[in-house]
This record gives C-alpha cells, structure tokens and sequence, in this order.
C-alpha cells in the first residue's frame, strides 16, 4: 500500500508478556496491567525519548466496562508525558492487527512518526454482567436519588429470581447466531471433511514448534519476564507442552458434539497475555539509530456471514491482501496464520488450495495455492502459545518480523478469523 | 375467520388422536414460510436428492443453484453424474455423494427431490420419475418439495412432445398426493439457451417462499433481454414499485414483501382508504398515492407520482372488486365497475406508462388475475371475464416489451384468506379450503411472495405468464 509513497512505516520492535492459562499467574492482572507490562518492557528495551511517541493504539475484545480505552490508561499508569494519547479498538480477535495497522497507516498518512500498538486481554478479569433488566430497575435507583431499602426490595419482586437477576457467565458466542465459536469450528471440520486425526497431528506441531522455540531461545528476544502481584516471576509461555503428541491428545474427549472431533487440545485455551509493537516512519528509525525490521506492505479485511463458515475469512482476506501487495502465493516465503482451532486452519488452508474456491468466491481462475507446511506457523501458534484476544495479532506481528530480519527472507503473509465472521489479511516485508 | 382443522392440526395429541379415529378427514399440515426478505441461503442444512436417469444435462444449473443455497446434495445418479456438483460443493464447503436411488439411506429426510428429466426423450424414459420418487416419497421433509426439470424446445418429434406433457400430468398428480404433507410439486421446463435463468425459478420453488405454489408448470424463455443481477438478496435496492390496492389484504403484504426486499414502495388506493393507506406507507417507509384506477385521471396521477421518482421499475395492479350478480340480473354499473377496476385500468394505466417512458429497463409488471376468475363462476361473468383478460394482456404485452428488460406476468391467487373470502358463507369457504392440494387456503403473505419474486432481477426467465398461487386448487383452467 505504501509503493510510490514517500513515506513508509516500519517495525522497530516488539515485546509481549508470557501468554499463561486464565485463571492462573497473571489472575491478578488485569488487561491494563498486561498491557502495561509488555509497554514498558518495549520501552526499556528501546531508550528513544518519550515526547517522540506520538501515541498508543490498542486492541482488546474484553474491554473493561468503566475504561474501556485501555490504550491511554496504559500510558497514565507507566506516567509517559502526558502529550502520549490513546486510543483502543476492537475487531474481535484481529483487534492487535488492527491497532498495529491503525498505527502504521497514521504513520504513512503523515499524522505521526512514532507509535506504540499492541494488545491485551485478561479473560481472568472478564466482567461478569448483571442480567440487563436487573440494571435497567435497579440503575434509576442506585445512579439517581437512591432510594430506600424497601424501594429495592419492591424492584426485586418485579423480578424473576432465575433468569432476571443471577449474572450470566460471559461466553464467547455469536450474537447474531448464539452460536459458541467451538460449535462453528465444528461444523467447519465436518463440512470441509477435517478429521480428528488431522487437527490432533496440527496441534502437535504447533506445540513441539513453540516448545523449540522457546529451548532454543528464540522466543528471548520478545517474551519478557513478568513479575506478578503475587511476587512470582514469570517467564515462559505457561501453555506450551513440547511432551504432548498425537496419542495423548488422541485421548481427549471432544467438547462441542457428541461425536465430534474439536478437544481442549486442537482448539486454542483462554489465555492472559499481551502484545506490544514499536512503529516508526522509517526516516525517524534511522535519524534515531534503529534499524528496522519489516514493513507492511498490504494489509485486508473482510466479513463473511457467520451463520455460514464462522471462520473462514482468512481465505478470503489473505489472497485481497496478496492482491494489493501485487503478489501471488508463490512470492511468500513465510506464513503466519492465526490458530483458533485446527479445524479452522486447516479448513482455511484446504479453501486456498481450491480452484473451485478461488472462481466462486475469490473470482479468480486459478486456485491461491497449497502452503507448505514448513513454512506456516514455524514457532508454532495460537494453539500452543496460547490466544489472549487482543494480544495476538501484535504477537504474530512481531514474530514474523523478527523471523524475515534474522533469516533474510522477504516476505510474509499473515492470516488472523475472528468472531463475527471477520478475516484479516496481511503482507509484510523485510526492510 | 381461522381455519379450525389447520389449528386442530397443529396440535399432536389432537392430530393422533382424529387419525387414530379414522376419519375421512384430512388435516392439513401447517405450511412452513419465509420470514422476512430473501436470504443469501434459503437451503441451510437442508438435504436434497437429485436424479436424472443418467441422461441429465441440466445437473450443472441444479448444482449450481442448491449448493450457494446452502444444501447438501445426495446424487441418486451414480459416482459419474456427481462429478457436476463437485466443484460448487469445495467451494462452498458443502457434501455432494453418491447414493442408491432405490434405496433411500436408514433415515435420510430431504428437502427435496429433483429431477432432472431433460434427457427424458421417448415415453420409457418417464419411468426415471418412478424410479426415484417411488423410493423416495416417504423420504421427503413436511413441506418439503419435489421439482422436475425439463426441456422446453420446439419439438417436432411426437414421441419426444409426448413424454414431455407426461411430466405436466405427473407433477399436477404428485402436487395432489403429497399436498397434505404440505409437500409441493413443479415442474421447470428450460428453454435451450436460458439455463443461467432458470436457476432463479429453480430457486424460489425450492425455497419456503413458494410454500403456496404447487403444481404448476414453469417455464423458462431467453424472451426478455437479460437483466442485471445484483445478487439474491436486497435486490430490489434502488427501485421504486408501485402496487394498486395496498391499503390491505394481498396489496399490503406485497408492499410490506417488496419494501423489505429495498424498493421504494409508492401505495396507491381509493381515496376512501386515505387512512389504513397512509399507515401502512408509513410503516414501510414509502409514499402514498390516492387514486380510483378506473378514474379518468388514474393515469394522469399514478404518471406523476411516477415522474416524481424519475419513472419506476415495478407496478403491481392489484386493485380489483367483485361486483357478482347473475347475468339477467346485473346492472350496467355492476359490469363497468368489475371489467373498468380489473382489467381496463391495468391495461391503460401500463400502457400509458410504457408510451410515456416511465416504466424503466428491466421494469416488472405484475397483474393479479384469479384462479376462480379464469375457470368462471357463476355469478361472475364480470369478474371472470376481467380476470382472464389480464391473462391475455400479459401473454401478448410480454413480447412487445422484452428487448427492454421488462417482463410481464399475471398472478392467480387461488383462495386466500382475506377480507374478501372471510365474507364468504361459512359451508362455501370450508369447501373452498380444502378442494385443494394442500387443502388449506392461502394466506395474502403467500401471494406477495410470488409477486415479489417476479419483481426480482433473477425472475428474467419468466415473461408472458400467469403463475398460479392456489395450494393446487382443484378448480380452474
């Protein structure tokens, strides 16, 4: 998107905090303090003077209800000048995506030379909502005048005790469909013919490529430790098992149909993380000193009608972003796809392979192409590394660009699904 | 008033409980209907099985047409004729496999049961309609549908003109066998040369919007010049319709159907109906037109509302009166009122738009005939001879009018519960009800489906005809 154009926004660096199961280390964190860890570890790590950084962009699918712009609570707690705005978006789990290309496109439209974005999302910390009738009878009365106990008492037998007044469980479920994102991923196994076996052996993968990852110490150079309130330390992915193989996961029993093939372990956990990424216009790394690692160059979004294929946009946003790249396939060394469930990333993968896909739905004549398993997800995925919503496109992100500045390659492809029916595509290249 | 036996229907116990009497009563089956406008796919998880004897050559339309519908499709053909549904099912991730014609799958329930007959060329070859359907009739969802396709050619060859008036006999005869199943039958003959049309049609009568539409004969020309398709859902963005009679009944649920489908809906009525009209206008977002279409100034006005949007691509005449009374016995005011509302005023009110350039390319024009006008009541001789007019009118305005796009149809309601019919001595509306296949009446939403379907840019198939919405009733030619 950026060809012909003077200026160009570039990755200078990126950090992120372990990725941990909810529930666990970082129970006490909420996706501020997540977010604020992964910042700070950023700018530690890179002295540049903090009146550069024009502002932060952040993305986050569970916002907190009273401060929802994460972004700017992030830049308060860790006291940057207050000239450092922010601003938080959300694009379900493309939301780190899309604050990272929010970014750059400030930064190629000229409105700024230095940003931060990421994302987070603490599930440990998702608010628990009171039924909407108990807030619209009881909310004149507590925000208003207030009233006496025996008016709250009135208001109460108004209510049905069941349904009206116990607070519901969050769900990650469809609004539009009710449908749980495990029952798309699902029926998206059985309508492309995806067999346990196969989404059993692609976990494996992602597993024993993120545990290589991290024994080799790849993973060093973005995953900061974390020192919880509790005192503890963490310092690696808490979710990634490089003992598990096919045969132990073979044993699980799948949880979204009776005969189904979606388990705990081909589909990725509910995970506390966060991801943060340093962007700059190229010009300004340079005049500092920092020597940039990739840029984008397309980026794409797309819907598709979630009652049908919840999950297949990426097929649909990955060849759009290839297109305006002015790229085929064959031009792509590198492919990072986001890993929500096996199902969905082999079910994407197949839609790619398809000729009959590409002229129905892409309007091309020739199939995208087959991606070669050696070069997709090579430090494993979401299934391993675990998926704090928000977080995870600023985590791919980063280590796509590290990967195309450590081995020489020049290109790379990204692929994020997301609830709703959204597709997020992306090309990047190396600087 | 409510039809009993459809409410007695609905309930289980009660329907057991009267089957188990042995009755001769049939009890209808409660029609399932589209809610709301057309859906991207009307076919969601539903099964359809598809035959063609081996001999098929419209199993690509069929393929092409159910799949982005969102069916899975069983081929009763054998592994070769799957291979036509092959690329549709990847690519919209959908099952396409074999299965044996006569043996239906332990628990297999279909939507539908298509076949296609095109290769059906001499009078043996029918026996490829037994051949699937008499293993596949207990098959068949409620309300499911069974279509057969076939060839509409100029045809010389009487062995050949023979079998394929057999499939009329044969679809009518089904339509009147499974009907109390609320299971419809029909039959698409496809023009060489207009299959790409023909999936449209294909489309509405396997969808639950055609739930009234049965045993019917369709067919699909290359007459009117192809129209621009703008996709299956929201088609009617951008257009304006008018629709005469819309103040209530089968005039309202039609500018209801069309404004929810994106069109801007000009209401025109009496001026006696300023108030129900003026409601329902504002509810759907369009705008209002008095008028008496037998008026001499109908024209005049129904033009300048029209010019007002710079002309309009759709009109609905669906105002009409009944004026009954024996011949020897009816005034002159009685004749003038039924032939000037029904059929006079159509044929000027079009006729003047289409001279004064404000009916659009690719413009509709809907005329609603009857199915007890066309066989003749007595009592009637106004009315009937006003209906079946209409059917002339669009017979002949159709062709004068296809290089532009435009298509012409009429509608044949057959009885539908409105106004008019509940006004209808009690022992008459009974008998009415059920002398027909699905042994229900119609209801006004029915009749605006079909109407809103010839509105569509998918309907540029179908030109010249008079489709009948009558649940297969028995009478009518």
């Amino acid at each position: 998107m950026n060809f012909g154009k003077s200026r160009k926004a570039v990755v200078v660096d990126g950090t992120r905090t372990p990725f941990v199961k909810a529930f666990s280390d970082f129970v006490e964190m909420d996706t501020i303090a997540l977010g604020k860890a992964a910042v700070k570890a950023l700018l530690v790590r890179n002295p540049i003077p903090l009146k550069e950084i024009e502002g932060i962009v952040w993305g986050g699918v569970i916002l907190p209800a009273t401060f929802p712009n994460v972004a700017r609570e992030i830049a308060l707690d860790l006291k940057l000048p207050p000239t450092v705005e922010g601003m938080t978006c959300t694009r379900a789990c493309a939301s780190g995506l899309q604050a990272v290309t929010l970014a750059a496109a400030a930064i190629e439209r000229g409105d700024a030379d230095v940003m931060i974005a990421g994302g987070s999302d603490s599930t440990s910390n998702a608010q628990v909502a009171l039924p909407a009738k108990l807030v619209q009878k009881f909310g004149p009365l507590a925000l208003g005048k207030g009233g006496s106990p025996m008016d709250y008492l009135g208001v109460l037998a108004q209510l049905n005790p069941i349904t009206d007044i116990l607070p519901r469980m969050p769900k990650i479920a469809e609004r539009t469909t009710g449908e749980v994102m495990g029952e798309s991923a699902e029926r998206m196994a059985q309508r492309n013919g995806i067999t346990r076996e196969a989404q059993d052996e692609f976990a494996e993968r992602s597993h024993h490529r993120a545990a290589r990852a991290i024994a080799s110490g790849r993973f060093a150079k973005e995953v900061v430790p974390v020192q919880n309130p509790a005192g503890a330390t963490i310092h690696n992915d808490g979710i990634v098992r490089g003992d598990t193989n096919r045969e132990k996961l073979g044993k699980l029993r799948p949880v979204f149909a009776k005969d189904g093939t979606v388990t705990a372990g081909n589909a990725s956990p509910l995970t506390d993380g966060a991801a943060a990424v340093l962007l700059m216009s190229e010009e300004k790394a340079r005049s500092l000193g920092l020597q940039p690692l990739a840029a984008f160059r397309s980026f794409s979004y797309v819907g598709v009608d979630p009652a049908d294929q919840l999950l297949i946009g990426p097929a649909i946003a990955m060849p759009k972003a290839l297109d305006r790249a002015r790229m085929t396939l064959k031009d792509i060394e590198l492919v990072d796809m986001h890993e929500a469930f096996a199902a969905q990333v082999l079910s994407v993968l197949k839609a790619l392979g398809s000729k009959a896909f590409a002229e129905e739905r892409l309007g091309k004549r020739d199939a995208v192409g087959e991606i070669d398993p050696d070069e997709l997800n090579i430090h494993g995925g979401s299934l391993a590394i675990g998926h704090p919503f928000g977080a995870t496109g600023a985590r791919m992100v980063t280590t796509v660009a590290n990967e195309l500045a450590r081995t020489g390659k020049a290109t790379a492809l990204l692929g994020i699904c997301a609830a709703g029916g959204l597709g997020a595509g992306a090309v990047l290249e190396r600087i | 008033m409510s039809d009993f036996l459809l409410e007695l229907a609905k309930n289980p116990q009660a329907r057991r409980f009267i089957e188990s009497l042995g009755l001769p009563i049939a009890l209808p089956e409660q029609l399932k209907r589209a809610r709301g406008a057309w859906v991207d796919r009307p076919l969601e998880g539903a099964k359809v099985v598809v035959y063609s004897g081996g001999r098929g050559e419209l199993l690509p339309l069929i393929a092409r047409t159910v799949i982005p519908a969102g069916a899975e499709v069983l081929v009763a053909d054998g592994e070769s004729a799957v291979a036509s549904f092959r690329a549709p099912a990847e690519a919209f991730a959908r099952k396409a496999q074999a299965v044996s014609a006569s043996e239906p799958p332990e628990g297999t329930r279909v939507r539908a049961a298509i076949v296609d007959a095109s290769g059906f060329d001499s009078p043996d070859a029918l026996r490829g309609l037994y051949e699937l359907l008499h293993p596949w009739a207990k098959s068949l969802e409620k309300s499911g549908r069974v279509v057969v396709l076939g060839r509409a050619d100029g045809e010389k060859d009487a062995a050949k003109v023979a079998t394929r008036a057999a499939l009329e006999g044969f679809v009518r005869a089904v339509a009147k066998e499974f009907g109390r199943r609320g299971v419809t039958a029909n039959l698409i003959s496809v023009e060489r040369g207009a299959e790409e049309r023909a999936a449209g049609v294909l489309r509405f009568v396997l969808a639950p919007e055609s739930a009234y539409v049965t045993g019917q004969p369709l067919r699909v020309t290359s007459l009117t010049r192809p129209n621009k398709q703008p996709g299956f859902t929201q088609s009617l963005r951008g257009k304006v319709a008018v629709v005469t009679g819309a103040a209530r009944g089968i005039g309202e649920a039609t500018a209801r159907r069309l404004a929810a489908e994106g069109a801007h809906v000009i209401c025109a009525d009496h001026p006696s109906q300023d108030g129900p009209l003026s409601l329902v206008a504002r509810s759907l977002g369009g705008s209002v037109l008095l008028i008496d279409v037998a008026a001499p100034n109908a024209l005049d006005a129904t033009a300048a509302a029209a010019k007002e949007h710079s002309g309009i691509d759709i009109i609905v005449h669906n105002a009409g009166v009944t004026r009954d009374k024996t011949l020897a016995k009816m005034s002159t005011e009685f004749w003038e009122l039924a032939i000037g509302v029904n059929l006079a005023a159509p044929v000027r009110i079009t006729r003047g738009l289409l001279e004064r350039g404000l009916l659009k390319d690719e413009g509709r024009v809907v005329c609603l005939s009857s199915v007890s006008g066309i066989a003749g009541n007595a009592g009637q001789t106004n009315y009937s001879a006003s209906k079946a007019g209409l059917v002339g009118f669009v017979r002949a305005l159709a062709p004068e009018v296809a290089a532009r796009g435009i298509t012409v149809n009429a509608i044949a309601p057959g009885f539908i519960e409105t106004q008019m019919t509940a006004a209808m001595p009690a022992a008459i509306r009974e008998v009415a009800r059920r002398l027909s296949a699905l042994g229900q009446g119609g209801l006004p939403i029915d009749v605006a489906e079909a109407i809103t379907f010839l509105s569509m840019p998918w309907a540029d198939g179908l030109s010249g005809i008079t489709l009948r919405v009558c649940g297969g009733a028995f009478i009518g030619a």
